[in-house]
């Protein structure tokens, strides 16, 4: 039994029990939080923090940390780590990396920002057990993935043939429970697999031409298995014609479509654009917004730009085959993988003079500022698509401070801040509110009990900060970060190296569907069904990792 | 014998898990004293096959009774190396050979850390120790593998998959690969499977083969372009040119005349998905003009229609040691690592360190068994060897660990030729040989 530890006088945000900056001691035991104690015992250690504010753990719902095309994407760029070298005096580890940092760099970052869990959003299940070890040799956070599915021949040629909703859903809950994940992506659905085809693109109502289902299909028959099943987290889309010009519509019809389907969209600035003025490039950031203000049943995360270099890494090599003609420096990869996906790697720069990438931060912004409820957005930047995540404090400060805002905004494309009503929008975020974004918002769409709060018997999960006006070096370096009650960082440096648990569903499903799965592979693949499922030990990984599997409620 | 009779011609790819077809292949099976036939994972080369059926035998050997190919044949019917360390060719306990190895890793001012045939397990391993010695890191397949990062580095390419080629092309092209050598599964798993995903695809695929060995027999229906693999960069060279419409240059290039190239590049672009498979291993050195002209052969294609590259490549380990190396510091091996990381490709080189004797203490690591001797400018009296195999050289290095080998001795993971599917494998026997990587924990700890 651990001993009693007292965190005195700090302000407390903690959204997901409506606490609103009030001073309040807090008591950690056993490393969960506990009730101040009764008999008057002493706590054996208290931190004195007047001043500070307290926030539950951050936790970041969308971040590429592993996987296939993040390891390509580390191998493709030696000079992303040249300039980024981190010593093993810094850090327990040596490492490097700042768009696609070693996995070890990684979890420290975000340990020393004051996360504590991150969710991969595109695990192929042909590369569920890498993606895994990657995130298994990520240590400081807790971590889950969203398993892809919706490219994959299975399920097109299930769709094709007219299968019934529950040999979807049973297909479904399978691949939750093979990969060992927390929720379904869908990347361009079925536009990977009809680039295969050979198509370039593929409208929400476009059919694909090997199989002749259409995304729509595709979207509907996933966000109703997703319900069915009662996972926490709903169907978390990357929708059709990223980065496409005119795909607020998309977009717009996406959420329409879904007819009040509980879904999550994902990285919306690029799925945000508008054909209007002479570069027949603008903002549909208004339109989406209205849009997600007026439909409960969706959320989403940004997926803001910053200017710098970094490397896109998707899913969607259809979009990425596209893009790859503005790669920065000139290279890039792509893959068709597996009959199960694709993805693309493309190093970009994003330059604060260039129109389009001016505006696609502008965009992002008015996103954030113009979605009205804070527990339906998540702050993201696609990490490293957008941006490396390390770039979130500066994101806090853009959303929480007018005056700097502006100050950034002058120094953009100056037709491009022309093109925004971003110098129009007033809303600074709260304190409050960036800890529903970035903690209590993520963790109750994740279904993650305990997570993003700071109610008695909740993990202790703490990020102690030093209250500062320039809010981009207060979330910068914490002051202490508590994972289970154990203190992991002091002063923005990791005093402690510990491993996380890896967070899943098993859904239950018909077992029947295994016969079926069992031929497909043999006649098909060049993986036997059951050498691709991973095992609960797999992950266990000889105990240093663990498994937490989350309840599920059948619809 | 039933190993070699079996699996290769057998190309009927029966697909049956392994189990159902114990009773059917049974009266095959020379010696099945030592239990049942059982389905298995292959960790002798980068494909992974993992519907083999082997068959244990007494002495701890395996007889493949299904869908094995005649390497694999050959590396099951190896017995396991007495569990016998040694220090200078004296036999000593595991204990006495890790202090020792520890010792002179300790020494050492710079360690090499070479072959790297072990599993992902392994592989962390290694890069901790590294960390701790300072030693540099690189693969005993390391010149190809440097060679296609340098690729990756500075152009980047379009890949695919097994399983992608075997539903999807209907043109396969081979360029330079040796499948009597090695892949040889490849025929049966994804050129000519006994079913795809479209029936039509697969009855309409093409497969060629350029290079200088042509699969005869191994592939059915293979039509055959043989030019030395030395002359490929120039007929790569020609085939670009042919696509991009250019009028050949001469009349035969590498033996072969342009009017089939020109061919070649019309059947290419008529294709609605093609593969293009190639061996880096086995491309003649220096391999980048080549890689590159793949690469761009495949781009040219993909302005129009479909195509992709299959690598086939990071056997006895490699793909497995590169993808952990690059996930756990970031680089694709051949990096000095230390308190900081040094990515030195061209001078962090096996050979090179060897030859110039800068690297003074080497860890060799061969859990495969299939490395050969020692590097012949490896100085024995500075070598720890971790083998599955006792070649003359190893058994007398310094220290001698035999070790087992992963999915055999040991439960393991390896991640396959495409770098995207890796798989668990099982203990298949237990001979009580340790794994690289609780060895490597312990020299670590004595250090």
């Amino acid at each position: 039994m651990s001993a009693l530890i007292k965190l005195s006088g700090a302000r407390i945000y903690d959204p997901a029990n409506g606490v609103d900056g009030e001073l309040r001691d807090l008591y950690i035991e056993d490393g969960v939080l506990v009730a101040p104690p009764r008999d008057g015992r002493k706590a054996a250690q208290e931190f004195d923090l007047k001043g500070r504010v307290i926030m539950a753990g951050a936790i970041d719902l969308h971040t590429h940390i592993g996987g296939g095309k993040v390891n390509i994407a580390r191998m493709m760029l030696p000079e992303d780590h040249a300039a980024t070298l981190v010593s093993g005096d810094r850090h327990p580890h040596a490492g490097c990396g700042h768009a696609a940092p070693a996995t070890r760099t990684a979890g420290y970052r975000y340990a020393e920002m004051g996360y504590v869990a991150c969710f991969e959003p595109a695990m192929l299940p042909a590369n569920a057990r890498q993606a895994h070890m990657e995130m298994a040799d990520t240590p400081m956070v807790d971590k889950g993935a969203y398993v892809l599915l919706g490219n994959d021949d299975f399920l097109l040629r299930a769709l094709r043939d007219k299968r019934s909703a529950s040999f979807v859903r049973d297909y479904v809950a399978w691949t939750l429970n093979a990969a060992q994940a927390l929720a379904i992506k869908v990347v361009n659905p079925g536009g990977i697999n009809a680039f295969k085809f050979n198509q370039r693109k593929l409208d929400l109502d476009e059919q694909n031409s090997g199989y002749g289902v259409t995304p729509r299909d595709i979207l509907l028959a996933l966000a109703n298995a997703v319900r069915e099943l009662g996972v926490a987290h709903p169907l978390h889309i990357h929708g059709c014609n990223l980065g496409v010009p005119g795909n607020f519509e998309t977009t717009l019809d996406t959420i329409k479509a879904l007819d009040g389907l509980r879904a999550h969209l994902t990285h919306v600035q690029f799925h945000s654009y508008g054909t209007e003025g002479d570069r027949k490039f603008s903002s549909g950031a208004a339109q989406i917004a209205e849009a997600v203000n007026h439909h409960k049943n969706i959320s989403l995360d940004v997926g803001q730009i910053m200017f710098g270099r970094t490397v896109t890494e998707s899913g969607d090599s259809m979009r990425q085959y596209a893009g790859s003609a503005f790669a920065d420096p000139k290279k890039w990869v792509g893959m068709d993988i597996e009959c199960d996906a694709g993805c693309g790697v493309v190093p970009f720069r994003y330059r604060h003079q260039n129109f389009v990438n001016a505006l696609q931060w502008a965009i992002g912004l008015e996103l954030f500022l113009k979605v009205d409820d804070p527990w339906r957005i998540f702050l993201t930047t696609d990490h490293p698509n957008g941006a490396p995540f390390t770039s979130y404090p500066h994101l806090i400060r853009l959303l929480m401070d007018k005056s700097f805002r502006n100050d950034m905004l002058a120094t953009i494309n100056p037709e491009a801040a022309a093109a925004s009503t971003l110098a129009s929008l007033d809303r600074e975020y709260s304190l409050y509110e960036i800890a529903i974004l970035t903690r209590a918002a993520p963790a109750r769409s994740l279904g993650l009990q305990g997570f993003g709060s700071l109610a008695v018997g909740a993990p202790a999960h703490i990020t102690v900060y030093r209250d500062d006006e320039d809010r981009q070096k207060m979330f910068s370096t914490p002051e202490l970060v508590f994972k289970n009650g154990q203190i992991i960082v002091r002063d923005g440096r990791v005093v402690e190296e510990v491993w996380g648990t890896t967070h899943v569903v098993h859904p239950d499903y018909d077992r029947s569907i295994e016969r079926e799965l069992d031929h497909y592979f043999e006649r098909y693949m060049t993986v036997r069904k059951d050498n691709q499922r991973l095992a609960d030990d797999e992950i266990r990984d000889g105990g240093r990792g663990a498994l937490k599997v989350h309840a599920t409620r059948p619809a | 014998m039933a190993v070699a009779s079996l699996g290769i011609a057998n190309s009927n790819g029966d697909i049956q898990p392994g189990f159902h077809s114990v009773s059917e292949t049974q009266p095959l099976i020379e010696t099945t004293d030592h239990g049942a036939p059982h389905a298995a994972v292959c960790p002798y080369c980068a494909l992974l096959c993992d519907d083999l059926v082997i068959a244990p035998k007494r002495d701890l050997s395996f007889t493949i009774t299904r869908n094995g190919c005649r390497r694999a044949g050959q590396d099951y019917a190896r017995a396991p190396l007495a569990n016998t360390p040694r220090i200078a060719g004296r036999e000593a306990t595991l204990e006495q050979a890790i202090r020792a190895a520890a010792k002179l890793f300790k020494r050492a001012r710079q360690p090499l850390f070479g072959g790297l045939a072990t599993d992902v397990d392994g592989m962390r391993a290694v890069i901790d120790l590294a960390e701790r010695c300072g030693a540099v890191l690189d693969h005993a397949h390391g010149e190809p593998l440097a060679a296609m990062a340098r690729v990756l580095q500075t152009r980047g390419w379009f890949a695919t998959t097994l399983s992608e080629v075997r539903n999807r092309a209907d043109l396969v092209l081979m360029v330079g690969v040796d499948l009597a050598d090695r892949y040889e599964n490849l025929a049966r798993r994804c050129l000519r499977p006994a079913q795809a995903l479209d029936d039509a695809t697969l009855a309409a695929r093409r497969v060629i083969y350029l290079g200088s060995t042509p699969p005869g027999a191994l592939v059915a229906d293979c039509e055959s372009m043989k030019c030395a693999n030395e002359a490929l960069v120039d007929v790569l060279h020609a085939l670009l040119a042919a696509l991009k419409q250019q009028a050949p240059a001469a009349t035969r290039v590498g033996g072969l005349p342009a009017a089939r190239i020109t061919a070649l590049a019309d059947s290419l672009r008529a294709s609605r998905y093609s593969a293009i498979a190639f061996a880096p291993g086995r491309l003649s050195a220096p391999r980048d003009p080549a890689l590159a002209l793949l690469c761009e052969i495949v781009d040219e294609l993909n302005r129009a229609t479909r195509a992709a590259l299959l690598p086939l490549g990071g056997d006895d380990g490699g793909q497995t040691a590169v993808s952990t190396c690059a996930w756990l510091t970031g680089y694709p091996l051949r990096i000095r690592h230390g308190q900081q990381i040094d990515y030195q490709p061209h001078s962090n080189a096996t050979a090179k360190l060897l030859a110039d004797g800068s690297a003074d203490a080497l860890l060799w690591i061969d859990a495969y068994g299939r490395l050969g001797e020692l590097p012949a400018a490896a100085r024995l009296e500075h070598s720890v060897v971790l083998s599955a195999s006792d070649n003359a050289r190893a058994a007398t290095a310094a220290v001698f660990i035999p070790i087992g080998t992963p999915g055999l001795d040991h439960a393991a993971r390896l991640v396959r030729t495409d770098a995207v599917v890796s798989l668990s494998l099982p203990a298949q026997r237990d001979s009580g040989l340790p794994a690289v990587a609780p060895v490597l924990r312990a020299i670590e700890a004595a250090l």
